[in-house]
């Protein structure tokens, strides 16, 4: 047969290149430790005893891949717990731990949640209550986390996700680029304030100011939330037993709230609104596209960061207001332990470490991007740290000011549904809600329909879910 | 004679019976394997589809019989998750077959690097379409960093923001970038099955080249046109992951699948409806294809293969 | 009218024509070799204004393949990936060969509706299927581990398998399966010495597919498999963040995570297009 000596080479053929490459693939690995972990075992299946293991679901953060990287020398060598984490994409991870915990999985010992889900999860009794075990270990300094991130995360008076990482909103600015102008931000300045200096520096090189406008009720939802929050309006109404009122988007408040958004981002916003959040104001404010921006407080961090190109240029000034006293939002990312996890003890005992002031101090040695790097917002601790004020001294007290002041039981005007919240409605109902609605708003942004169109439709879609 | 006659009338029944068994016999092990793993998960969703059961806030699961059904009809988003759906994947499935017609044609002769051209032009295919969508929507689409807008300054002209005002026309261009090396490889196979001579014999004739593509080489591969076509649809009926990662969903590019994901794990969590749009969904193409099969005359001939 | 100016003027087009060959290939290749240049940037430098000319790194590189210990790093996503991957398409062969047989050379009574059954498994949105598929696999202890994906890539990619292999097989002489028939050969002996090495070509093509849709697929995989037995996919996009900039990262681990099918890709094209010319379609 004379085709079959070349059916062979050439079955053989790719799998040899294939080890080839994987060959070269283990010489490319570089420093870091020596095996990776169990690569098809199920979750505290054959752990022998005395050979604890955890499995935690976190999201690819940098103060995340942070303690993932110190956790073997830190963690693992002092206590014989190995952790293997799974890192998601902030999406992925919420499908995935919300059906994990809601439908009962057991893939976790320990999960990664947010704000947004540590309440509900913890009405649900999802997870594992972790006051008694902060309160009764001593070391673990139960007080020293900062009251608004405490409540934030917890329901009835239980905390069910301890805080690993905690943000709230400020507005940063180019001081260099508002002093040319002759221009000053007050320490707790309006709305008003705020766009009228944007419009005044706003250019064709450098715009004004950079909003988040991407669809998501993370993206554009927390950013215009504060807004409508502090302009009086709110999405529902709360019924007298606490569940969704009425959609409140076509009162007057929101209108004007999305009205000013909308017009600020087309006078002094910057291109490609109805697509930035996060990641592409940062990548426009490095870059010097943009004059303000309005976004977390964990933002200052990377603006001065050893490697970036506005170091020591910037400005920090409260979240904008307009009727009520304070605005900025709250969010932290934070860790919890589901209720069928098989043992609750050890995963406590990571939980401690990993959301304590010793893996702040250790990180803030260890680390490349040292103090400046390490976790924000969870402890006063921090704050009160010499090391951290003086690395993070252009953004620390700002950031803790805006921490304390966040509104999280009364964020706007109005009585509403899904308390503690600031940025969200801590009710499920919003996941879609928010999503389909900020969809609508930007589109509203990119000019493709009118704000009041937008508003009509979201009214619709908020009014399926009243009761 | 009656009994001898009924002897091998007998015997021939049962040989025709074992040779059936025995043509059955190669087919099983996939046919099996391809209903338990495939049906099962289908009739959970039928069952599902009739329940209601949404996960969060958590409520019991009870039956609810066809209520999901009646109140999709009535949705007015799903109506145009529909319409999406068609327009998206007509428009892939066309432009990514002309596109590959297009580089087809332009492979099919010899030249310097004609090999390590086509490697090039299969890539695109080779790519995680997460990451496809990612490079396009920051370094090709994106208004001010993008390398298309870069070019249209260059010309002098205003930057376009792609996803933003045109996000179907954005998904279904990743799409084509993503598809076409697969119809240019299936044409490709077709314009290197024509026979040499005819194409000669007509060139000799004084035919111009225009006419023989028309008049040859189109019919010739209109089979190949329509196994891509056909191929094509079933995998991009389904495209999920590039519509998450440029648009994220919205108005003008959600499709049905990317529905059914809103509703679910995407954050409606009520899986009873989602089951019932996707049961629709199974439906609908089900008869679409039957159509499809039917008038598509190459891929399943009549006259068989006996 | 000269032999020799309708020579010159087809030279002229066969020049035109492979220019135009090159500048619209490379311009469709344009995409990936921007992903690949940014793998070879700094952050700063992926994230602005698109630049061709830039100080190259290996940072981004080392950053991507460095072992930490409890993370899944990409010797275990590609080891993973490649026994996944590479059983799931030899389970895939092992059943569909067999299969195509019986609905072409030999074919059942009803194999037109075989085929459809085979091709409407494809019609349910996976996004649908799972639920159902995340509840069983966790009933029989199966979620985290290689066996669940091997299953399902090998019923996710059975189906487009079949219809393939089935016409390779269709163009098969019947003179010679006859002929082995008479010589008494049974059903393996006429598939392994008669057929397979005419439709080699075509099992390469089917094969080539079969381990790109395998290798790429995310959705499956990450809901199936986060914690244990993760492939290459989730192993790529476990650089995405959404507080930071991670182009340039990402751009380096999506380039060592599709080299293996480039170049799988590019020893298997020549054969698959000559495997799909003997009949893909008949």
């Amino acid at each position: 047969m004379t085709r079959s000596p070349n059916r062979f080479a050439s079955k053989v053929k790719i799998p040899a290149l294939l080890a080839a490459l994987a060959m070269v693939a283990t010489a490319c690995g570089g420093s870091g430790g020596a095996t990776t972990g169990p690569g098809t075992t199920a979750v505290g299946s054959t752990a022998a005893p005395g050979d604890r293991s955890l499995n935690v679901a976190i999201v690819g953060n940098p103060q995340m891949e942070d303690i993932a990287s110190l956790t073997p020398d830190l963690f693992t060598a002092e206590t014989g717990i190995a952790v293997e984490y799974t890192v998601l994409v902030e999406q992925t991870l919420r499908e995935i731990v919300t059906r994990d915990v809601g439908v009962g999985g057991e893939q976790f010992d320990v999960v990664m949640i947010g704000m947004f889900e540590a309440p509900q999860f913890g009405a649900n009794g999802w997870l594992v209550n972790l006051t008694p075990y902060a309160e009764a270990d001593t070391a673990y300094n139960f007080a020293d986390l900062i009251p608004t991130v405490r409540d934030g995360l917890s329901f009835e008076g239980g905390m069910y996700a301890a805080p690993f990482y905690a943000e709230s909103s400020f507005v940063m600015f180019r001081q260099d680029v508002l002093d040319a102008a002759g221009l000053e931000m007050p320490a707790a300045p309006t709305w008003d304030e705020v766009a009228e200096i944007a419009r005044a520096v706003d250019s064709d090189e450098m715009a004004g100011i950079c909003l988040r406008g991407k669809p998501g009720w993370g993206d554009l939802g927390a950013a215009f939330t504060t807004v409508a929050n502090t302009f009086g309006a709110t999405w529902w109404l709360a019924n007298p037993d606490g569940s969704i009122g009425a959609a409140q988007i076509d009162q007057p408040e929101f209108a004007e709230a999305l009205n000013f958004y909308v017009d600020l981002l087309n006078d002094a916003g910057e291109n490609d609104a109805a697509n930035a959040s996060f990641n592409e104001c940062l990548g426009l404010y490095l870059d010097g596209k943009v004059a303000m921006w309005y976004d977390a407080t964990v933002a200052a961090g990377l603006l001065e960061a050893s490697d970036s190109a506005v170091k020591g240029l910037n400005g920090y000034a409260l979240a904008p207001t307009k009727v009520t006293d304070t605005s900025g939002w709250l969010w932290a990312w934070a860790l919890a332990i589901p209720q069928n996890a098989p043992d609750p003890d050890t995963a406590w005992e990571y939980i401690s470490w990993a959301t304590s002031a010793d893996y702040i101090a250790a990180a803030g040695e260890a680390l490349p991007g040292g103090w400046a790097a390490v976790p924000p917002g969870t402890r006063q601790s921090t704050y009160d740290n010499p090391n951290y004020q003086e690395a993070a001294a252009a953004f620390a007290s700002k950031t803790y000011d805006a921490m304390l002041a966040a509104p999280v039981n009364n964020p706007g005007t109005t009585p509403r549904p899904g308390l503690p919240g600031v940025q969200f409605v801590g009710v499920p109902e919003f996941q879609d809600v928010g999503t389909r609605c900020t969809q609508e708003f930007s589109a509203a942004i990119a000019g493709s329909q009118s704000v009041d169109d937008a508003l009509v439709a979201c009214q619709a879609i908020a009014s399926e879910v009243s009761t | 004679m009656t009994a001898a006659t009924a002897g091998i009338s007998r015997d021939t029944e049962r040989t025709r019976r074992r040779e059936g068994w025995l043509r059955r016999l190669p087919l099983l092990p996939a046919l099996l394997f391809t209903i338990l793993v495939t049906q099962l998960p289908f009739l959970f969703n039928i069952y599902f589809s009739l329940t209601k059961w949404k996960v969060v806030p958590p409520q019991p699961r009870t039956f609810n019989g066809i209520g999901n059904y009646t109140a999709l009809f009535g949705n007015q988003f799903f109506r145009e998750a529909v319409v999406t759906s068609a327009v998206m994947t007509i428009s892939a499935v066309v432009l990514s077959v002309l596109l590959g017609m297009g580089l087809a044609l332009l492979l099919d002769r010899q030249f310097l690097g004609r090999g390590f051209l086509r490697t090039l032009l299969i890539t695109p295919f080779l790519i995680m379409p997460v990451v496809a969508a990612l490079i396009w929507k920051t370094q090709i689409l994106h208004s001010v960093y993008g390398v298309l807008n870069w070019v249209l300054a260059r010309l002098g002209a205003e930057p376009i923001e792609f996803v933003s005002r045109l996000p179907l026309w954005s998904v279904v261009a990743v799409l084509v970038w993503e598809w076409s090396p697969f119809m240019m490889l299936i044409i490709l196979a077709g314009l290197s099955g024509q026979s040499t001579d005819s194409l000669e014999a007509a060139r000799v004739d004084g035919a111009s080249s225009t006419t023989i593509f028309f008049r040859i080489t189109l019919p010739q591969l209109r089979p190949f046109l329509e196994l891509g076509a056909l191929l094509g649809s079933i995998y991009l009926i389904q495209v999920f992951d590039e519509i998450q990662v440029l648009t994220g969903g919205g108005p003008g590019s959600t499709n049905v699948p990317y529905f059914v994901y809103q509703r679910s794990i995407g954050g409606g969590w009520d899986f009873g409806q989602a089951a019932a749009y996707s049961n629709v969904v199974v439906v609908a193409a089900i008869v679409l294809a039957t159509l499809g099969l039917r008038t598509l005359s190459g891929l399943l001939p009549k006259e068989g293969s006996e | 009218m000269s032999d020799v100016r309708m020579v010159g003027q087809r030279r002229w087009t066969a020049v035109l024509l492979t220019m135009a060959a090159w500048l619209v290939g490379l311009t469709f290749f344009f995409p990936v070799l921007w992903m690949l240049l940014n793998g070879f940037k700094t952050e700063a430098d992926a994230n602005t204004s698109p630049k061709l000319v830039f100080a190259p790194t290996l940072e981004q590189y080392r950053t991507v393949t460095t072992q930490t210990e409890g993370l899944l790093g990409f010797q275990e996503a590609f080891l993973n990936s490649l026994v996944i991957v590479g059983t799931s398409t030899l389970l895939v062969l092992a059943l569909a060969i067999p299969a195509s047989y019986a609905l072409s050379i030999r074919p059942v009574q009803k194999w037109r509706d075989v085929l459809f059954f085979f091709i409407s498994t494809k019609f349910l949105p996976i996004v649908a299927g799972i639920l159902p598929l995340w509840i069983i696999a966790r009933n029989l202890g199966l979620l985290n581990t290689r066996t669940v994906l091997i299953i399902l890539y090998t019923a996710v990619n059975l189906p487009i398998a079949i219809w393939m292999l089935r016409s390779f097989f269709a163009e098969v002489p019947r003179a010679l399966v006859e002929a082995a028939q008479i010589d008494g050969a049974n059903l393996r002996q006429q598939i392994v010495n008669v057929m397979l090495p005419i439709v080699a070509p075509g099992v390469a093509a089917t094969a080539l597919l079969v381990v790109i849709f395998a290798w790429n697929e995310f959705f499956l995989a990450v809901q199936l498999n986060p914690a244990a037995g993760s492939t290459i996919p989730i192993w790529v996009t476990s650089n995405v963040s959404t507080r930071g900039q991670f182009l340039a990262k990402l751009s380096a681990a999506s380039t060592l995570a599709t080299l293996p099918v480039v170049i799988a890709g590019w020893v298997a094209q020549k054969r698959m297009i000559r495997g799909l010319a003997m009949g893909a379609v008949k």
